[in-house]
């Protein structure tokens, strides 16, 4: 197991009240929604970013809002700290337990509770998934437009607290865009309510604020959603490309030129073959990178933005270019897209990168990403939303071997930097979690760190949830 | 008159921040001042005005963004974008006329009051075109939150906590937003002689329709003459707004008119004349009357804005309309602010909220002018601003009051 | 994912090829969204990654199974929905077949488990018990709900629900005429449960492959396939009836030789399928089961190929239910349809199709809370495409979806006999 990132060290008093605490709660939830035994807890150890591991305390999986509120309550009092979960996909460590803290989880509070189509909105629990939300409403032809990689699997919740984005936010934005309202339960177990079925919440926008919190700033337990009508028609069409420089440049022109599809996703080679084998969507295995452009309207818009893109794209020297067939063949394109980071698992283990930097950055950042991982003895395979400038380096190397993931870590630092002096950002829309938290200097003054840490603290001064993560834990304020 | 200090340089208004936290002063933060007169700040001490800090600092135009400090006139960026076939695609309201103010909306002011027009339906508000801001806090310090990028999970989002705080957690000294190409073409559709609640199904039923639909308001009968100089057709007018590319506006258009050609007589409007309509809806030009009458900005759900304003004309002297497919519903008052009865109201109709955006000083004095929250979120709030501003020293008005 | 094994323990071929298959896990959580137990259940622990995590930390510390594993695998279904979700192409069925012959050797079940898991065992892979628990199990039906108010005897009750209300007449498929030109000579399995419960559905193929002119063979010695043990963790149990099996099919192919070893419940083929596998290190068997795998085909996986003419309309909308032993063990997911469309019928799929039904196995006996909802879950799914009747391709997923609805349930094969020139399946009246 990589070592090089800190957890707070375990509260003693704590862990010496364990027994306590655990009747205590039980006192609290029903025997099925409490786990504690210590071998059940082990599966609770960490998230989808799988080289950080620590055993919670105990889990709750409260099924009403009484009873996270409840159990708030209690941890306030108590002191025990709390760390939030969805469905545990975090590439970032967001949902990593500490030893002296109880695991919440969402996922017994799972229902659509409303679809209002008029208002354009639904109203859901915090552990919907994703795409339960396009599903639900899907026929009668709405969707959500939000689409995270990991959308069949993470919750809505979770995609609130890391502000998750997806291939279609070029055109749609990312969570907070899409976000109309929650109820979120705060650390003391005060349930409140912040924005609803209207566009604009009252008062200072908390709304945004909680919006990538990361579960530091109270538990949402229910959001309000925009719905949006499905265009007519989407397409995908695959652009390929002899070198990623090439790529990355006929992207920034795309953009350039004020066309903005609905999606423009990057593979390089590696990433082409590894998708392939997984999906079997035809991708295009003899070129050096790819593009996948997706536009959507009427056949006459599509026809239009896509003339117009092919146009760029042979200015660039494009390879190929093959538009799909059918509905089929562009849900295969998109399933390939989507398991990318899984199908990876095939050849390798990962850790993945996402930083954002300017399109104009996108060619110099790819090619230095290169040459670090190289650098460092391993291979990178490319997978991203390029129309965003949100890159995804996928560094390869083997878990089982010490070396090879301290290496893997020290050049995603490495790369993560990168982004930041390139103009963009540590963290696009996976979160700062454990992962990029002592990179956040990097980011941020000391002043701009502190404003941030104050606005947390107006939430939960004892920093009792999710206290590992975000902040970088030397210079966070005494409590 | 209140002393107005106008620093040059953001080191400068942090200095100026200090001292007046020293010095038990109160600040008032204000841009071009063509919004104030509604958020308060007669009380402080002094106006702290950003219009020294002035000048587009980056615009790159393949990226879509811009940086600008923050005292620059709204006019100077959207020139700049003008020439490069870009806009601000949350269409800012420009409140000189709807208030009676003059002088130069500022970029810091549109961000700093959320400032959003009639796409805020399809393209978002102000603060979801927010990249990334610098402010002074009210310990004197500069702060930069966010970044240039679109996609930025970096830390907490203080960004949309500045963006419609109106100038009471920080001075925003710089603000770099997301541009959008502007649409080459657009029309507008007009379904004629739709009351308030028939108006809003056909809303609800176009927004429905995968037509990309990128305004929607009703006008009633009451305001219709006001728009376009009493160009539009006969009875309350319904428009709804298409825009893009030459080649796919006319053919959405043509769909758009095929769904709705059976409820109501339809007209349409070219580029020119929906430009003007719907600059004339952002901003509310049946009431820029000149008058102090009271106006009140209301957000509801959608569907819920009809039903709110009829039941509203039971009990008091109103005039309406719509935008937001129904769910920002501009509402003049015959005499007086009535706030009790229209929030009252509000709640019963699902939630939402309603500002005091005009009114005469008498009744500003006695009238929350944002809506009050209620005691839990307004003690989250209060936390919230102190922990940017511990010594108060901006002048908070009545933002986040219970 | 990173695994921590010993080379001591690497040593076992068995530890080994589980440790293989962890490493691929790279626990993205993908498999938690399309697992029937964790949708129902809302705790990890009752999903593939929950159940991956606990079967590594047990096998990588040495350690026998304890009460809290062996609930969480119990309450998997090994429907492998999992698999077909996983990215990663984690082999979750070996993996959790691994960790069930681990439980039975390591942890010793309270006394009344052992005891119906035994009777389960010495009944339902033998057509004659079974016809004759069956038969006893109409005059206990007025107990079940006694039985019900134990939590331990609560299997006995949901057994005796699921009984059915009269059993068919012991009878072999009779060889059908079988019509020229002769398109090939198949095995086919004749299996335990089915032909007791069901005997139409070979009935109905024989007559339907007879007529396409295909000869069936039904070899003396073959009977269940051991999925039953197997999914009970009872490894050498279940080698033992595929051994058996093994050595009647090579009879065949050694002598006349068969095309295909066709298989009418996609419970068995999966099993059937998996024999190169389960007997690859058994130096006597493992070619000869690989040899018999490769030839495995479900019924409708092996029609498909001989390409059926376009039938009239039938004027029926068939719900199509995916056993998931046809979509995620087998992977077949089309074919089944295909040949309902070109047989004249209207095939819906219902929502949520990649959710098991409940059935599994011996699982709706087991497992009978969980399985009534998932059981209600699917029906209606399946109600809500508003068919005529439901077709699905396993036994288990016959007789549990049949116990939880009035639209007639049938086997595919028997509306293929049907649209075919057979007589109208019994069920549709």
């Amino acid at each position: 197991m990589s070592a090089s990132i800190q957890f707070l060290k375990p509260r003693q008093d704590i862990l010496s009240r364990r027994a306590t605490i655990i009747a205590d709660l039980l006192e609290l939830l029903p025997p099925d929604c409490l786990v504690h035994e210590p071998r059940e807890l082990v599966p609770f150890e960490t998230d989808a970013f799988v080289s950080y591991r620590r055993l919670p305390l105990a889990v709750a999986l409260p099924e009403t809002t009484a009873q996270v509120s409840a159990v708030l309550k209690y941890c306030h009092r108590y002191g025990v700290p709390v760390v939030p979960r969805g469905a545990g996909t975090s590439l970032c460590g967001g949902a990593i337990p500490q030893e002296d803290a109880l695991v919440i989880g969402l996922s017994k509070m799972a229902k659509i509770l409303e679809v209002d189509l008029v208002n354009r909105c639904a109203v859901v629990q915090a552990g919907v998934t994703n795409l339960a939300i396009s599903d639900a409403v899907g026929p009668d032809g709405f969707f959500y437009a939000p689409d995270p990689s990991s959308q069949l699997a993470c919750t809505i919740g979770g995609n609130i607290g890391m502000n998750s984005g997806g291939a279609h936010c070029l055109k749609y934005g990312v969570t907070t865009n899409n976000l109309l309202g929650v109820k979120l339960v705060l650390v003391d177990g005060t349930v409140i309510e912040l924005g609803g079925k209207h566009l604009d919440a009252a008062g200072y926008d908390l709304l945004g604020l909680v919006c990538g919190s990361e579960g530091q700033l109270g538990i949402v337990i229910e959001a309000t959603v925009r719905l949006i009508a499905k265009p007519e028609g989407a397409r995908p069409v695959l652009f390929g490309f002899e070198t990623s420089e090439e790529a990355g440049a006929c992207v920034a022109d795309v953009i350039g030129a004020g066309i903005i599809p609905v999606a423009i996703e990057f593979m390089d080679k590696p990433a082409i073959e590894i998708c392939e084998a997984f999906a079997k969507a035809g991708y295009p295995l003899d070129v050096g990178a790819l593009l996948i452009v997706e536009v959507e309207g009427s056949e006459a818009e599509m026809d239009a933005m896509l003339a117009a893109i092919v146009e760029i794209a042979r200015r660039h020297g494009v390879k190929r270019v093959k538009e799909c067939q059918s509905a089929t063949e562009a849900a295969l394109i998109w399933k390939g897209r989507k398991s990318a980071f899984g199908a990876t698992g095939r050849i390798a283990d990962y850790i993945c990168m996402d930083g954002t930097v300017p399109l104009s950055q996108l060619s110099y950042v790819l090619k230095r990403t290169d040459e670090i991982v190289k650098g460092f003895g391993l291979r990178v395979a490319n997978v991203f939303h390029a129309g965003d400038g949100n890159m995804h380096p996928l560094i390869l190397f083997n878990a089982n071997d010490p070396d090879e993931a301290a290496k893997a870590e020290a050049a995603g630092n490495e790369i993560l930097k990168l982004c930041v002096d390139a103009g963009g950002c540590l963290t696009g829309e996976h979160g700062v979690g454990i992962e990029k938290r002592d990179l956040m200097r990097h980011q941020y003054s000391t002043a701009d760190l502190d404003q941030q840490m104050a606005v947390r603290a107006a939430f939960d001064p004892q920093w009792l949830l999710n206290p590992s993560k975000v902040f970088p834990l030397d210079g966070r304020p005494a409590i | 008159m209140t002393a107005a200090l106008i620093p040059a340089t953001e080191s400068e208004a942090a200095d100026m921040v200090r001292d007046a936290g020293a010095a038990g002063r109160r600040l008032a933060i204000a841009g071009g001042g063509t919004r104030s007169g509604f958020a308060g700040g007669q009380q402080a001490d002094a106006v702290l005005r950003s219009t020294g800090l002035s000048g587009i600092v980056t615009y790159d135009p393949a990226e879509m963004v811009m940086t600008a400090r923050a005292g620059t006139p709204v006019a100077e960026v959207e020139a700049a974008l003008a020439n490069n076939n870009q806009m601000l695609a949350f269409e800012p309201i420009d409140h000189r006329a709807l208030m009676g103010t003059d002088g130069e909306p500022t970029i810091g002011g549109v961000f700093a009051t959320n400032a959003s027009g009639p796409r805020r339906l399809s393209a978002g508000a102000a603060r979801d075109s927010l990249l990334g801001i610098r402010f002074v806090n009210g310990k004197g310090e500069a702060i930069r939150a966010g970044g240039r990028v679109m996609k930025n999970v970096t830390g907490l989002d203080l960004v949309k906590l500045l963006a419609g705080s109106f100038g009471t957690l920080g001075f925003l000294t710089e603000v770099t937003f997301r541009v959008l190409p502007r649409p080459q073409a657009e029309e507008t559709i007009i379904v004629s002689g739709l009351d308030d609640e028939a108006a809003a199904q056909v809303m609800a039923l176009s927004m429905a329709l995968p037509l990309d639909i990128s305004g929607a308001a009703h006008l009633p009968e009451s305001v219709r003459g006001r728009f376009l100089a009493g160009g539009l057709p006969e009875g309350p007018a319904t428009v709804l707004r298409l825009e893009g590319l030459p080649a796919s506006v006319p053919v959405r258009a043509d769909k758009l008119v095929a769904a709705l050609s059976r409820l109501a007589p339809l007209a349409r409007l070219g580029t020119d004349d929906s430009r003007r309509l719907w600059r004339e809806i952002r901003d509310v030009a049946p009431y820029a009357d000149g008058t102090k009458r009271p106006l009140w900005r209301v957000s509801v759900a959608p569907a819920a804005g009809a039903r709110l304003v009829a039941d509203l004309r039971l009990e008091a002297g109103i005039d309406a309309f719509y935008d937001w497919q129904g769910g920002l519903v501009w509402m003049r008052m015959e005499a007086d602010p009535e706030a009790d009865l229209v929030r009252g109201m509000i709640r019963r109709h699902g939630g939402g909220h309603a500002t005091l955006l005009r009114a005469s000083d008498a009744s500003r004095a006695v009238t929350p002018t944002f809506e009050p929250q209620p005691a839990a979120v307004a003690m989250l709030s209060e936390r919230v601003r102190a922990s940017l501003d511990p010594a108060g020293v901006f002048f908070s008005g009545q933002m986040g009051e219970a | 994912m990173q695994t921590s094994f010993s080379p001591d323990q690497l040593a076992d071929p068995h530890v080994a090829f589980s440790e293989s298959i962890l490493r691929r896990c790279v626990h993205c959580g993908f498999c938690t969204a399309t697992c029937p137990t964790y949708v129902t259940l809302g705790n990890e622990l009752d999903s593939p990654r929950g159940r991956i995590y606990l079967i590594k930390d047990m096998l990588e510390n040495g350690r026998p199974a304890d009460a809290e594993v062996v609930k969480h695998i119990d309450r998997c279904l090994s429907c492998l929905a999992c698999t077909t979700t996983c990215p990663s192409g984690v082999d979750y069925m070996h993996l959790v077949d691994h960790a069930r012959a681990h439980i039975e050797e390591t942890y010793r079940r309270p006394f009344i488990d052992r005891m119906i898991r035994a009777l389960l065992m010495v009944v339902l892979p033998y057509p004659a018990r079974f016809r004759a628990a069956l038969t006893l199990a109409r005059l206990g039906r007025p107990f079940a709900p006694l039985l019900k108010k134990v939590e331990a005897l609560r299997p006995l009750g949901a057994m005796l629900d699921l009984a059915p209300k009269s059993v068919p007449p012991a009878s072999r498929p009779v060889a059908a005429a079988v019509a020229a030109p002769r398109r090939g000579r198949v095995a086919i399995l004749t299996g335990c449960a089915q032909p007791v419960l069901d005997p139409g559905i070979n009935a109905a193929t024989v007559r339907l492959l007879g007529r396409l002119g295909v000869e069936i063979v039904t070899p003396q010695g073959e009977g269940c396939c051991g999925a039953l043990v197997h999914h009970m963790g009872r490894e050498e149990a279940a080698l033992e009836f595929a051994r058996q099996n093994v050595d009647a099919w090579m009879r065949e192919i050694d002598g006349k030789g068969l095309d295909a070893i066709l298989i009418t419940a996609s419970g068995c083929g999966t099993t059937v399928k998996d024999y190169g596998h389960m007997l690859r290190l058994d130096p006597a068997y493992a070619e000869k089961a690989a040899r018999v795998s490769a030839l495995a085909k479900d019924v409708t996986e092996y029609l498909a190929a001989l390409d059926l003419p376009q039938q009239p309309s039938q004027g029926l909308t068939v719900a199509y239910h995916s056993a998931c032993s046809m979509q995620h063990g087998q992977k077949i997911t089309i074919q089944p349809k295909l040949l309902l469309k070109a047989a004249g019928f209207v095939v819906k799929d219902p929502a949520e199709g990649h959710l098991c039904c409940g059935s599994a196995g011996t699982y709706n006996i087991l497992q009978p809370e969980i399985s009534a909802k998932l059981k209600t879950r699917k029906v209606k799914n399946l109600e809500a495409t508003k068919p005529d009747l439901i077709a699905t391709g396993n036994i288990g997923c016959m007789t549990q979806i049949g116990s939880g609805t009035g639209i007639p349930v049938v086997h595919t094969v028997e509306l293929l006999d049907w649209a075919y020139g057979g007589s109208k399946p019994a069920k549709l009246g």
